[in-house]
């Protein structure tokens, strides 16, 4: 599957770079958590993985050929892209947001036929978008703008989802919407996912594995429940907090006590 | 003299101190912003009592030593009070030299551009103005004169439909502006013997549009040609072959005539006259 | 909801008819009435049918040119305000307008008197001017880094639009009075262009900027939604926008050197469109163009008749009646 080597960026005009000599392998199916405090390379990392934006040194290979390699629109038909806010200055009606997604596999001149209207349908089923076809992108919440967006992501038809702090400007609930909706994407489609987010919490219950990133380098790569322990939690955030497994939620926990 | 008597002469003084200098005094350094108060001037005999001219004035000759001050609408107050004027002949529209003018207590006469009758009578309250009425009286006289001889040689030729222009674009007949039935040049087609095709539109320019060009046929087409890139713009008269069916253009009856007597409403006007006369009555 | 397919066919024949209509009845209206057959009448001499000269020489031209002038301004219209994701851009917004006005300027000022391929000289140098002003522009989006907001583009425009303006005002004020008054006559804009020559000169530019910008439509869509996203699901970005900037800027500054500015049409008819048609771009595209040339025909012919045989300035016209009734459907959506 994706298989990043050694990836490093500087942004120009920067001395520091952004990120260094960062190594991370995504196999199928995997749920995976891009975890770190903010300015620490995620978005950054995200970008590279999906293509657009190119390392200053090392590559990243999909199906072990390099990205370079494959044109535009073949990445944009295995890899989708979820941004954080999705603020278009026209409004769009939801069904017109979701079609757009049908774009890799249509190019600039075609139009959409009842195939990819069916496609982009199956996507707002899978997040519960349907009721909204025809309103008007700016009427919808928060919430329910990010479920569109992640419906126009699934019109691709991707076998890779990217996040980018998928939840950062949600509150609990539509977090836990969020949430629920990314676990059955993965268990029942078999969608294989990289988010970033800062959350530990959101991390701690969506992900499976999990890959801590400070000041650009990779600090640790693991499954969650090796990964997340009090020691990261310190080295990422400088700030001293209780980790422990919730009786009833079944997941890590990580609640700030004091700073370091 | 009397306490009574001497109050009496003080106070007399007084008023007759604070009274505008209409009158009292002949001005002798004159400052003219407008080309026609300047050949008015010299007309009368009076040129060497300017001292400072608008920017525009090119006639006559002996302009060319006189020191400039700007014109209409960049008029530079510190350099005409530095001339130490004792008469300022600037536009009525322009407000603000006025204003400041008055803070410097220097007298002004106020132009104001109109129609033909006008010339004359601004040339009479000029004379007054500068104490020289006998002259101005003669240049106006003159100038009714010549301006009637030239109303009389035409009088009972027809009276061809003629389309003065103004300006247009060069090589093209965009922006076509003519003359409407007011103003000093309307008046002059008047004199020369022509009807304004314009003439019922009461405006001194008109923006004539192709359409209103070919709907009014006109029989005669005289572009006037002025400024400082007068001479020399020879673009032709060929643009005017597109409107094939108007008349002036069918008989050739198209004329371009030169020169600043056609914009400067002075004494001038009387040339502008009978030029104008001779390209609509070639007899 | 209709499909893609049925719309486009709906929108491009209801606009469509619309143009064809005001194509259709403009000639025919005027300050002087003729009669149509008489225009027709092939019996009569060319130089000597009056009715026909004042159909094909004064009116047709006129009805041509809004067709092109008003079809580019709203298609450039359309183009910025995705470029810029800024629904107050304007053809005029960079700065393209501002550099032909100056081209007309100095051509007015220094008496310029050449011509080029049927353009006399005032066209010609105001569609240099543009080109200038293009230039200057594609050059500031050329070194912009990938991932720099549109700000700095935009600023750049309003920033060139200022310093050519203060540029023709200070050549205004220090011009004789011919020249300024007609530098005014200029920029007030008119549909009056002087025959079919100039618009058979620019024809090959507007033509140029259609085939440019009809790759765009759904890439703008992509991009308006967020760079980021638009090149993640495959869009050339940085292809999408210079071509995007250099065929609105053709279209605005063809435009522009004929007719002179004339405002409104390229900020309120794309928008217009939207309200009826919605936000994707292949279908405002072709409507805004449509819709464009047959309001711009439209408010001429008003401007021809309203008060005759006097002429108001089209770009009166086209605000007095674009405005109140952009508002009027603004109202009816809230």
């Amino acid at each position: 599957m994706l298989l990043t080597c050694d990836v490093s960026f500087v942004y120009r005009q920067r001395d520091q770079p952004a990120l260094d000599r960062v190594s991370v392998n995504v196999s199928r199916g995997d749920l995976l958590g891009i975890l770190g405090p903010n300015g620490s390379g995620k978005t950054t990392f995200l970008r590279i993985l999906g293509g657009t934006l190119r390392p200053s040194s090392g590559s990243v290979t999909l199906d072990d050929r390099p990205l370079s390699q494959w044109s535009r629109r073949d990445i944009a038909r295995r890899i989708a892209f979820v941004p954080q806010e999705t603020h278009p200055p026209f409004d769009f009606t939801v069904l017109d947001l979701v079609l757009m997604g049908r774009f890799p596999h249509l190019g600039r001149f075609a139009l959409e036929g009842p195939a990819d209207l069916a496609i982009a349908r199956q996507a707002m089923a899978a997040t519960n978008t349907e009721a909204f076809e025809s309103r008007m992108l700016g009427s919808l919440s928060g919430g329910e703008r990010q479920r569109v967006a992640i419906a126009s992501a699934l019109a691709q038809s991707p076998e890779v989802l990217l996040l980018d702090e998928p939840t950062a400007a949600l509150d609990i609930g539509r977090q836990f919407e969020i949430q629920q909706l990314l676990t059955r994407l993965n268990r029942e489609h078999d969608m294989t996912m990289v988010l970033s987010t800062h959350d530990l919490n959101f991390a701690a219950t969506l992900c499976r594995r999990l890959v801590l990133i400070r000041d650009g380098r990779v600090l640790a790569d693991g499954s969650t429940d090796d990964v997340l322990t009090a020691a990261h939690v310190r080295a990422l955030y400088d700030v001293d907090a209780d980790v422990h497994r919730h009786p009833r939620a079944g997941h890590m926990t990580i609640t700030p006590i004091g700073r370091v | 003299m009397t306490r009574a008597a001497l109050i009496a002469h003080v106070l007399l003084c007084v008023v007759l101190a604070r009274m505008p200098t209409f009158g009292q005094e002949q001005p002798h350094r004159v400052v003219s912003l407008v080309p026609a108060t300047t050949e008015m001037l010299f007309a009368m005999g009076a040129g060497d009592r300017l001292v400072g001219l608008g920017s525009y004035d090119r006639f006559p000759p002996q302009v060319a030593a006189i020191p400039r001050v700007g014109g209409l609408l960049n008029p530079n107050t510190e350099r005409i009070i530095a001339l130490r004027p004792d008469l300022v002949i600037l536009y009525e529209t322009q407000e603000e030299l006025k204003r400041q003018l008055e803070r410097a207590d220097i007298p002004y006469y106020r132009y104001e551009h109109q129609a033909l009758p006008d010339i004359t009578s601004t040339i009479r309250a000029l004379g007054e103005r500068i104490g020289a009425p006998q002259r101005a009286h003669d240049v106006a006289v003159g100038i009714e004169r010549d301006i009637e001889a030239v109303r009389r040689s035409v009088a009972g030729l027809d009276r061809p439909s003629t389309l003065l222009v103004f300006t247009r674009e060069p090589g093209s007949l965009r922006s076509i502006t003519a003359s409407g039935g007011y103003g000093f040049l309307a008046d002059l087609m008047d004199v020369a013997g022509a009807s304004n095709v314009f003439g019922e539109i009461q405006q001194q320019s008109v923006q004539a549009s192709a359409e209103m060009i070919l709907a009014r046929r006109p029989d005669v087409i005289i572009e006037l040609q002025y400024g400082a890139g007068a001479v020399g713009r020879s673009d032709g008269l060929e643009a005017w072959k597109t409107l094939a069916s108007v008349p002036a253009v069918r008989t050739g009856r198209v004329h371009v005539l030169t020169g600043d007597q056609f914009v400067v409403p002075g004494p001038r006007i009387v040339l502008a006259a009978q030029q104008l006369a001779r390209a609509i009555h070639p007899q | 909801m209709r499909s893609i397919h049925a719309r486009l066919a709906l929108t491009t024949s209801a606009f469509g008819a619309l143009l064809l209509g005001a194509l259709l009845v403009a000639p025919l209206v005027g300050s002087t009435s003729i009669s149509l057959a008489r225009v027709f009448d092939r019996s009569l001499p060319f130089e000597d049918n009056v009715d026909a000269q004042i159909f094909f020489i004064a009116r047709l031209p006129r009805v041509v040119a809004g067709a092109l002038v008003g079809g580019a301004l709203a298609a450039a219209g359309v183009v910025f305000q995705a470029l810029l994701r800024n629904p107050l851009a304007a053809p005029g917004t960079l700065g393209v307008s501002a550099g032909a006005a100056l081209g007309a300027m100095v051509a007015i000022t220094f008496g310029l008197d050449i011509s080029l391929a049927g353009l006399p000289s005032i066209p010609l140098a105001s569609f240099a001017g543009s080109l200038g002003a293009l230039g200057i522009v594609y050059a500031l989006a050329a070194a912009r880094r990938r991932g720099q907001s549109t700000t700095v583009l935009l600023l750049a425009g309003v920033t060139m639009t200022a310093f050519f303006s203060a540029l023709i005002m200070f050549t205004q004020y220090m011009a004789d009075f011919t020249d300024t008054f007609r530098t005014v006559r200029w920029l007030m804009g008119t549909l009056e262009v002087g025959g079919y020559a100039p618009l058979v000169a620019v024809a090959p530019m507007l033509l140029l900027a259609l085939v440019l910008v009809s790759s765009l439509p759904r890439s703008l869509d992509l991009i308006s939604v967020g760079a980021d996203s638009a090149a993640a699901r495959g869009v050339d970005v940085v292809r999408t926008e210079r071509v995007a900037l250099l065929s609105a800027s053709l279209a605005t500054g063809a435009a522009v050197s004929i007719s002179g500015p004339i405002g409104f049409i390229g900020i309120v008819v794309p928008h217009l469109v939207r309200l009826l048609v919605g936000s994707d771009h292949r279908l405002v595209l072709p409507a805004s163009v449509l819709f464009g040339a047959a309001f711009l025909i439209m408010s001429d012919s008003l401007a021809r008749t309203l008060f005759a045989p006097v002429e108001i300035p089209v770009g009166v016209v086209t605000a007095l009646t674009g405005g109140p009734f952009f508002l009027w459907l603004l109202l009816r959506r809230i």
